[in-house]
């Protein structure tokens, strides 16, 4: 059924449009069903580790059992790896029929024509019944609808209370960024005076999320529905200037570690007791960490305005469809088992993030992170405000940028006003190439 | 009377030519055929690769050179922006400069190591023959797997911070920490990891030393050259074509460092872009920021360094490299 929010008109036109495109020979309309005795190859690419893998293997096991004549061949790469390689897929028109996707890359493969509308599936052959319309909405763009969430996520400060406990200090209990600084310094001086290799945390002006946090607590978006920053130069070069004390007094670790941990974060390496991130992390922390380390702390990022809607839930991560699939309702069935069923929320738990569908979610019988993390997302609803734009086409490179940056800052080859100078001529190409 | 004469020997003359044309076979249409057969069947022989070339090599680099007059992201077709993309390499892209001066330091200094060091050894394994071929197996070995994976992931194991040379390094007083996020120290410890694999280049530096006549050393003993003296009067001059060929190929290969690097920073080319060398650089423009027109630039700006530099070196190659048989 579809859902009875869209226009009747763009839903017809959206099918017919899509027929016309797939269904030249009317065998294999838009929205119809799969035919369980047809047999089908699939591929599927998704990006992680290999627990992650493990995990989609017990998904698709499960997934046989329904459909046991539709083969999932699935590959993963890390994460700009697996771009890496959509991109040259996508410029030889042979993407994966359906994807694991991230909603900074959604604008730009939409809006080109490389994802299948899901439009047509949904109510269909996608039960989008335990969707809130707010999570549906999140794959709107370019006049269609192109993926579907499989979670949500929202930024965190993670902890770790072995660490803490070790070197004698509380955990951060609140406030604002400059209280985190002052509680990162006295984690980094207590470590320091019993000879610990720890430090508070990392210096968190190197994170485009943290200055989006704070645009935010402003009042703004860090971009415009028009994909216009919000920002100027100077307000980029004064947010790095935060970080100019936590840098040159030890309280942060310095960039050398956390170049020297990549591609684990120094959080992972134990090496920091404190990192701001995205709340479905957790897992993955505790999975690096080792078996030494059972349990972390998860409490909202630091705040300077009172009240502000800082926070928002964003899709952990989507799965799309690509447009060039031979076999569109066998893949619109592979994602409604993967986004939807009981089963896969069993076994991924909170790997993906928060399952976005209600079924999933009753499914997964979250238990201790799992747990500590839909309590959070619950804990922070006060905070969680509405969800920026879709990013533009090309946030993920300015992101990286970003990051680069604060690392430079660290290593004091660069000052703030440098920085900001190069990630606006970085983002001036971006916007206008 | 003279002229009368003249006419008659010319006259003579054609007409010998035209009796040995007449009296000989028709022999060139027969050859054009054959000429022509032949011509053909080369060109059926060659077309195999003709075709491979130019469709994946000419075809390819004109595409190339097109797309970088543009912007372009893989998703849209190419927007000609003219020398917008070689404008913005020298005036407004910090990282580019970054990234070019390091490959340059990376060339200037690493090739001259790695040949000295490659020299050194062949020498060493030219004078003692006893274990020669563990040796020269031995040594070798860097050469075939430096560029693998495995080797540039133990090398950074290697080198970081309480690594096993930061650890050495530290019983000896020598604190310099890791290697690898250091922004200081990660260039030299790439030019480290280029020159441990000399094996190839030495391979070739002792098949020359082998060329070289045992009489010109033993001469030059008699006049009482030393050991200095008669490796700069003999070895190098007579070395010299090979030495030639050993530095065209490592500048050439040293421009085009990736792997290493990718590897090493984990495609990031940290720390603060020390290892974001060229290659690497043009890469993540274009496969990590779909920036494809501007990735097709710097890499003719590389094709253009590299092709001036080989141009200079040949040009130069008169003054200082001697050809057996030459007189100069």
């Amino acid at each position: 059924m579809f859902r009875t929010t869209r226009p009747a008109l763009p839903a017809a036109l959206l099918t017919i449009g899509a027929l016309a495109l797939t269904g030249c020979s009317g065998s294999s309309a838009p929205g119809e069903t799969y035919d369980p005795d047809e047999e089908v190859t699939l591929t599927f690419a998704f990006w992680g580790n290999e627990v992650r893998a493990g995990l989609y293997e017990q998904a698709f096991e499960a997934f046989n059992e329904e459909y046991p004549r539709i083969t999932v061949q699935n590959s993963f790469l890390d994460f700009p790896a697996f771009w890496e390689k959509r991109q040259t897929e996508a410029a030889g028109g042979g993407l994966p029929d359906v994807m694991q996707f991230d909603y900074s890359y959604l604008r730009q493969y939409a809006e080109s024509g490389l994802l299948l509308d899901l439009a047509p599936y949904l109510g269909g052959v996608i039960d989008d019944e335990p969707f809130s319309d707010e999570i549906l909405e999140i794959g709107e763009v370019a006049d269609g609808n192109f993926a579907i969430a499989t979670s949500t996520n929202a930024f965190g400060l993670y902890t770790n209370p072995a660490l803490l406990e070790a070197v004698g200090v509380e955990e951060f209990a609140g406030g604002t960024w400059d209280d985190y600084d002052d509680w990162m310094e006295e984690v980094s001086d207590a470590a320091s005076a019993q000879g610990v290799e720890l430090w508070g945390g990392v210096d968190w002006t190197g994170r485009i999320q943290n200055f989006e946090l704070q645009m935010r607590a402003g009042g703004e978006d860090l971009f415009t529905e028009d994909g216009e920053p919000n920002f100027t130069q100077d307000d980029l070069e004064a947010f790095w200037e935060q970080g100019d004390s936590i840098r040159e007094d030890g309280t942060a670790a310095g960039s050398q570690k956390v170049e020297e941990a990549y591609p684990l974060s120094v959080f992972d390496s134990a090496l920091t007791a404190s990192e701001l991130n995205w709340d479905n992390f957790g897992t993955g922390y505790l999975g690096n960490l080792g078996d030494s380390y059972t349990e972390l702390g998860l409490v909202a990022p630091p705040l300077d305005v009172e009240g502000a809607q800082d926070l928002f839930l964003k899709p952990a991560m989507l799965h799309a469809i690509a447009a060039t699939t031979d076999h569109p309702e066998a893949a619109a069935t592979l994602v409604d088992f993967l986004v939807n069923s009981p089963e896969v929320g069993a076994v991924f738990g909170t790997n993906r993030g928060l399952p976005a569908s209600e079924t999933q979610l009753e499914g997964a019988a979250l238990e201790g992170l799992d747990a500590q993390i839909r309590d959070y997302e619950e804990s922070i609803a006060d905070r969680l405000g509405d969800a920026p734009p879709v990013p533009i086409v090309g946030y993920g490179t300015l992101e990286e940028k970003f990051r680069q940056l604060g690392l430079e800052l660290g290593f004091g080859t660069i000052t703030p006003g440098e920085a900001a100078s190069q990630f606006f001529s970085e983002m001036d190409i971006v916007l206008n190439q | 009377m003279t002229t009368t004469s003249t006419r008659t020997v010319v006259t003579a003359a054609a007409r010998g030519r035209r009796r040995s044309r007449a009296a000989a076979p028709p022999a060139r249409p027969g050859l054009k055929r054959k000429t022509l057969r032949e011509t053909l069947a080369g060109y059926a022989f060659l077309l195999p690769w003709l075709v491979g070339f130019l469709g994946l090599t000419v075809g390819p680099m004109a595409y190339s050179l097109y797309l970088s007059f543009t912007s372009y992201n893989l998703f849209t077709d190419p927007r000609w922006i003219g020398l917008g993309n070689y404008v913005r390499m020298f005036t407004d892209d910090p990282q580019f400069v970054q990234s070019a001066t390091i490959t340059l330091v990376y060339v200037i200094v690493g090739t001259p190591v790695k040949l000295a060091a490659a020299l050194a050894v062949a020498m060493l394994l030219n004078y003692r023959d006893g274990g020669a071929t563990f040796f020269r197996s031995a040594f070798y070995a860097p050469s075939l797997i430096g560029a693998s994976v495995s080797v540039a992931i133990v090398w950074r194991a290697m080198f970081n911070t309480d690594g096993p040379v930061d650890t050495t390094l530290s019983l000896f007083g020598i604190e310099l920490g890791g290697w690898v996020g250091n922004v200081d120290l990660v260039v030299p410890m790439m030019i480290l990891l280029a020159v441990w694999q000399f094996g190839g280049t030495m391979v070739i530096f002792l098949a020359g030393l082998k060329q070289v006549p045992k009489e010109l050393y033993e001469a030059a003993e008699v006049d009482g050259a030393g050991p200095f003296r008669r490796f700069r009067a003999v070895t190098v001059p007579m070395l010299s074509p090979v030495i030639f060929f050993n530095l065209l190929l490592e500048l050439i290969g040293a421009f085009q460092v990736f792997a290493s690097a990718y590897i090493i920073s984990n495609g990031s080319g940290g720390p603060a872009g020390m290892t974001n060398f060229i290659t690497l650089y043009l890469y993540k423009r274009g496969f990590s920021d779909g920036q494809f027109g501007y990735a097709a630039a710097i890499a003719w700006i590389v094709l253009v360094a590299v092709g001036v530099l080989a141009f200079v070196l040949f040009r130069t190659q008169r003054s200082w490299v001697h050809y057996a048989g030459e007189d100069r």
